[in-house]
């Protein structure tokens, strides 16, 4: 094809076109999905449900010891817990809607809701 | 009409017909191809699509595309299916757009613009279409981003290959892709 096939359109729609593309990406992943609200649940007692507006720290005492909760604007973590193998701990910060940290000795889960979900799962 | 001895109405069905039973093989032989992502095909059959626009006007890339719509689906046993109307809106949506830019062609718009128009263009009607009637699920614009950029993708490709084919020297002979009065009527 020669470059003379090209005319000055064709540059304004492919640049517009990238545009979109670059729009699409950024709107349909980056603002969406953020968490909202902590679930915290622990056996037998009823879930118990945080804001993630501003930062503080939260204790729940368990069967193991106490985890040490850490909330943020959008986002939580287990900065604490008495698992041996801090797998609690290990699952960083939660701040997509679904993630989820789990304390095993102290029958705690933890998990972050948003009002716009994410994935669960895509069929075709 | 272009000026080119195209008037005699028979001669122009022929020419639509023919045109369509390429756009039905291409398609067909590309929905025989397994694609790696669900969702993203070539669509190389919109290369006929063009030509038929750039080179007999806008009535007749209807005309090629709605039978080559119609024609692939009776082949491919996908009639009245899901697949059918997803391939029905996206080919009437792209139509839309490359009758909003004819004016643009060929002065200052190519093949390739077009055809990067009319894939986003295409995406985007059946997205709506899948998102609206058959699948209305709340997070189906998740998917719509990298199914955009493959349309951005592989619009420029069709453009180009229409390019290549509407400079070959054998569809120059029948057919004329610059009008004779810059000032006459396309179509």
């Amino acid at each position: 094809m020669n470059p003379g096939d090209l005319r000055w359109g064709d540059a304004v729609i492919g640049i517009l076109a990238s545009a979109l593309v670059i729009a699409a990406f950024v709107l349909a992943y980056f603002p969406a999905g953020e968490a909202r609200v902590l679930v915290i649940s622990q056996a037998g007692a009823s879930p118990q449900h945080e804001p993630l507006d501003r930062h503080r720290v939260l204790e729940v005492n368990g069967p193991a010891g106490t985890t040490r909760i850490e909330i943020e604007p959008g986002r939580a973590r287990c900065a604490e817990s008495p698992g041996q193998r801090n797998i609690c701990e290990a699952s960083g910060w939660l701040q997509a809607h679904g993630d989820m940290a789990v304390s095993l000795p102290n029958r705690l889960t933890l998990q972050v809701l948003g009002s716009e979900p994410g994935f669960d799962s895509l069929h075709y | 009409m272009t000026g080119n001895p195209l008037p005699d109405p028979v001669r122009r069905d022929r020419t639509i017909a023919a045109l369509a039973a390429i756009a039905i093989g291409i398609q067909v032989l590309e929905a025989a191809i397994p694609s790696p992502v669900p969702g993203i095909k070539p669509g190389l059959a919109n290369i006929v699509t063009l030509v038929a626009l750039l080179v007999l006007g806008w009535r007749a890339a209807v005309a090629v595309t709605l039978i080559r719509v119609v024609g692939s689906s009776l082949l491919l046993g996908t009639l009245l299916s899901p697949a059918f109307w997803l391939s029905l809106a996206g080919a009437l949506a792209s139509l839309a757009m490359l009758a909003l830019l004819r004016p643009l062609a060929p002065r200052h718009l190519g093949p390739v613009g077009l055809a990067i128009a009319a894939a986003l263009a295409h995406t985007s009607g059946q997205f709506l279409l899948a998102w609206v009637i058959i699948i209305p699920h709340p997070n189906l614009p998740l998917v719509l981003p990298p199914l955009l950029l493959a349309a951005l993708i592989t619009g420029g490709l069709t453009g180009i290959l229409a390019a290549h084919v509407l400079a070959d020297p054998r569809i120059q002979r029948h057919v004329r892709t610059r009008k004779p009065d810059p000032k006459g009527n396309t179509d």
